[in-house]
């Protein structure tokens, strides 16, 4: 890893100077060894601030949005923040042309809490990134996994059980909205919980609500979801989103083969599109 | 604050007979911002309406909310009325309080609940209502037809001989489509090519009609009025300014190819014309067969041509015009019954031949010269069987549909078999007879009178054995087994959509039923419009038809785009979606989901983050939103709205439902 992150100050300062990109948006030293929080850097002198650690957690994708009209810039992609990028040019949120991609394998990240590898990290199964224009380091070996483990684990519950497990989910929600604010696709100007004229959200802090919160998010997000994990690790209630959202990647992708959205910049939105092989069981 | 009437109708005992009108005046009276509550016997009659003009005037009314039948119904009537007032005439909210709810129920104690929660949210509703305003659409008078066949020529004559310009769309090297390949017409005989030909020469020389043969429609945009439409004409070789058609080519091309016209019966040649009547009488040549064009050597046409035509350079052209109509008349096709019946021998047996290779067969100017032999040995058949139903009425295999016509073409291959083999045998499975039409039955009494044998039951296998085909089947009325021996088998076999119906489809919007059929605007009130406005159907494309009904549904489309073209502008629908540009983020899902292309993402400057960038922008065409309101639930931020139901409306009826 000290190796990633020597190319990766050297790299950034080349393309600083050279005037290639205006902002290279990495990851700098926190307050606390086990720490790092999101860098973005503008001058090629402070590349030198740039780190690569097992304690990266923050996915880079959203960031740059942030950025846009600035010109181009860079950005460290892992498996998870390349996906997100493909989304959001999907999505008409970004353009290719707008960012360069410095690629980063990556062999999971640590909670500083508790020292072990995050929930995210140990159901990802691209580490690789996915579209990039440099790689930094070696490519890793992708994890074999069952990603729906948990999913798989929901669906075995009876609907009483279940009912009493997503009560316990919402009633501990605080609607903070830190998942919306990390996740990749989460990309609208407005959100509809805030447009409080329409009424759609309720301003209740309730299992109700709550539970409309959530699942109204998994059906705007759930289609396009790249399954960064972001939201769950964002989440200060430790809640387990990706696990709704995983249902729902499962589903669609029973149901339309709708695959994994953000491996390529041409994915579809699998609810909001209408073939005529589209099954309709329930017409 | 708005000033609301409510106005509460009767419909004789249709309405009062089990919901208590006093009652949901009563509950009306008290909802916000209600300043009258009236009931009326009648309310669409002229007392009525006259009625509810007063009250606006006497009562400072600034929108209303009539409890009536379903707005399908009346809601044009009622703002017709309100056009008559100081009142925009969206500024209305009918209750349907007749056929979703009176009509369903049968006492008072349930109904008039229901009529009053209908109420309530009417009220809801009509409080946001907004002033809403049609705007004024241009008009191009040219048609577009898509398809030369008998619908595509009767709808491009009709709209020519209105006065307007023409052009006619046609895939294949001449008109005619599929109807000048038969050879007689049910119920009368009267020779097919003998009415249709000089229909295909009127369009060829009508001065209204353009016509482009060889062609295809690659892309349409725009909207009612106002279609943009790419045609790419192939390229035919031939410069057809200077060629009069008189032949020599044909006859002098060494290349023989399966002709398409006689449906692989006959032969003809790489430089062609389909048939003798053809329009336009010009050969072309066909580029995958030409020898030069393949293999760089030959030009025989090219010398043999005494006014030297052949221009074996020539290229495709691709033009772009405007249209303010399109009538989509591209037929159909027949099933390909070798692929899903194994058990008729899926095509091995050259003896076993479908409907339409049986009219070039028995056709005088067919490769035959209308002697029926068999293709296998050239044989006269001894015995024929026709099957029907093949591909028709068969879910299992085929399609649940009955393709229509093929009871009265069965029975009239019977009759020419009969008729041109004496004492010939024929037998027709069927399941059962079909003929409804004018002469329709007596032609098929006639058929029996002749002597063909009716068997009903399907075939459930055709074999050879010592050059005859076995088929072996069920007779239903006697309960038997039955075998016959045939020297030739006719297949009737299903008509099914053409295959390019899908992609013209979905570049004009128009949708498809559960068999692919193209979809009319309404089964019964709307036969000929599509969902799409200033897009008509004709014939076959939208469901299987006879000659009969086609010509009259030509017609009838033909008429439709005539009144079109009678104004000079047309009025916009005012409840269409509209996309707020401060929310809209440009993700482009209401694109995606637009069954009529009305929405295209535009590029914006904008500031964000105190910096300028470009963002898309959903942007929809008036012309082209049918107000459907896919786009609004499409919409993540809820940036796409649709006026006259707008979401808040409709969160305002929800709450007061819920109040309820």
């Amino acid at each position: 890893m000290s190796d990633i992150q020597t190319t990766l100050r050297t790299r950034a300062a080349e393309l600083l100077s050279s005037g290639e990109v205006v902002e290279v948006i990495g990851w700098t030293a926190g307050r606390f060894d086990n720490q790092t929080t999101p860098a973005f850097i503008t001058k090629a002198e402070d590349a030198e601030s740039l780190v690569f650690n097992e304690y990266c957690v923050n996915t880079t994708s959203k960031f740059s949005l942030m950025e846009r009209g600035l010109g181009k810039v860079a950005v460290c992609v892992r498996g998870c923040d390349s996906r997100g990028i493909n989304r959001m040019i999907t999505d008409n949120q970004l353009k290719r042309e707008e960012v360069h991609l410095i690629g980063i394998p990556c062999t999971g990240m640590k909670d500083r809490k508790t020292g072990e590898e995050l929930l995210k990290c140990r159901e990802c199964s691209y580490r690789n990134p996915v579209v990039y224009d440099e790689l930094i380091g070696e490519s890793v070996t992708e994890p074999e996994l069952n990603r729906f483990d948990a999913v798989e684990k929901l669906e075995a519950m009876d609907q009483a059980e279940r009912a009493a497990f997503f009560d316990s989910v919402y009633e501990r929600c605080i609607r903070c909205y830190a998942c919306r604010e990390v996740c990749p696709v989460c990309t609208c100007k407005s959100c509809f919980v805030d447009q409080l004229a329409a009424g759609w959200q309720g301003k209740r802090s309730n299992v109700a609500e709550n539970k409309f919160y959530g699942l109204t998010r998994v059906f705007h997000v759930g289609d396009r979801c790249v399954e960064c994990g972001e939201c769950q690790r964002a989440c200060p209630m430790d809640l387990p989103l990706m696990l709704l959202n995983r249902k729902m990647i499962k589903d669609l992708d029973l149901l339309f083969e709708a695959g994994e959205a953000g491996l390529d910049a041409e994915g579809t939105n699998p609810l909001g599109t209408y073939d005529v092989n589209d099954v309709e069981e329930f017409m | 604050m708005s000033r609301i009437g409510v106005f509460v109708c009767h419909c004789g005992s249709n309405i009062a007979g089990t919901v208590d009108i006093s009652q949901v005046l009563e509950a009306s009276k008290d909802l916000p911002n209600v300043v009258l509550a009236a009931d009326n016997k009648y309310t669409c009659s002229d007392q009525g309406q006259q009625a509810i003009k007063d009250a606006i005037v006497e009562h400072g009314l600034d929108r209303i909310v009539i409890g009536c039948c379903s707005p399908r119904m009346h809601e044009l009537t009622f703002r017709k009325m309100l056009t008559q007032t100081d009142l925009n005439p969206y500024m209305l909210e009918i209750a349907n309080i007749r056929e979703q709810c009176s009509w369903v129920h049968k006492d008072k104690e349930v109904g008039t609940p229901k009529a009053i929660g209908l109420m309530k949210m009417a009220v809801a509703k009509v409080d946001r209502d907004r002033p809403l305003f049609t705007m004024n659409i241009p008009v191009n008078k040219r048609a577009l037809i898509i398809g030369g066949g008998i619908a595509g020529m009767q709808a491009a004559l009709d709209i020519a001989d209105a006065g307007y310009p023409v052009t006619i769309v046609e895939t294949t090297p001449s008109l005619g489509g599929k109807m000048v390949m038969l050879d007689k017409t049910f119920p009368t005989m009267d020779c097919s090519a003998c009415i249709c030909t000089p229909k295909m020469a009127d369009v060829g020389s009508h001065p209204n009609i353009t016509m482009k043969t060889l062609s295809e429609v690659e892309k349409i945009g725009g909207y009612v009025g106002n279609f943009e439409v790419t045609i790419r004409e192939r390229a035919k070789y031939i410069d057809y300014d200077k060629c009069t058609g008189c032949g020599l080519c044909e006859t002098k091309c060494p290349v023989k190819v399966e002709s398409e016209f006689d449906q692989g019966m006959g032969m003809r040649k790489a430089i062609y014309k389909p048939f003798a009547q053809a329009v336009p009488a010009k050969p072309t040549i066909d580029a995958a067969h030409c020898r030069y064009l393949n293999e760089g050597k030959c030009k025989v046409c090219s010398k043999v041509c005494p006014l030297g035509c052949i221009n074996y350079e020539d290229q495709d052209k691709v033009s772009t015009e405007v249209y303010g109509a399109i009538i989509v008349a591209m037929g159909y096709k027949l099933i390909n019954w070798a692929d899903i019946y194994a058990e008729y021998g899926g095509g091995r047996y050259s003896d076993v031949i479908t409907g339409l290779q049986f009219e070039r067969l028995v056709n005088a100017s067919g490769p035959t010269e209308g002697h029926i032999i068999r293709p296998s040995d050239g044989a006269e058949p001894k015995s024929v069987v026709i099957v029907k139903c093949v591909g028709s009425r068969d879910p299992e295999k085929g399609r649940s549909y009955c393709s229509r016509a093929c009871c009265m073409y069965g029975a009239k291959h019977a009759h020419q078999y009969l008729d041109k083999v004496p004492g010939g045998k024929c037998y027709v499975f069927y399941m059962d007879v079909r003929t409804p039409g004018k002469g329709y039955d007596e032609f098929y009494m006639n058929t029996q009178h002749d002597g063909a044998q009716y068997l009903r039951g399907r075939v459930s296998k055709i074999y050879e054995q010592n050059g005859k085909l076995i088929c072996k089947g069920e007779d239903t009325l006697s309960g038997q087994q039955v075998t016959v021996e045939a020297d030739m088998v006719v297949l009737e076999t299903a008509m099914v959509p053409a295959d390019d119906a899908d992609r013209i489809g979905a570049m004009l919007g128009i949708t498809r039923d559960k068999d692919l059929w193209l979809s009319e605007a309404h089964p019964k009130l709307r036969p000929v419009e599509t969902n799409s406005g200033g897009v008509y159907l004709a014939g076959t494309c939208q469901g299987p038809k006879d000659i009969p009904d086609t010509v009259a549904q030509a017609s009838a489309a033909a008429m439709k785009v005539a009144i079109l073209f009678s104004k000079d502008e047309l009025e916009s629908n005012a409840m269409i979606a509209s996309s707020d540009p401060a929310i809209c983020n440009g993700c482009g899902a209401c694109v995606a989901i637009c069954p009529y292309q009305a929405i295209t993402l535009e590029e914006v400057e904008m500031r964000e983050n105190s910096m300028k960038v470009i963002r898309p922008i959903s942007k929809v065409n008036p012309g082209l939103c049918q107000g459907c309101g896919a786009c609004t639930v499409a919409c993540r931020p809820g940036a796409m709205d649709l006026r006259g139901f707008t979401d808040e409306q409709i969160m305002r009826e929800v709450e007061a439902l819920c109040q309820w």
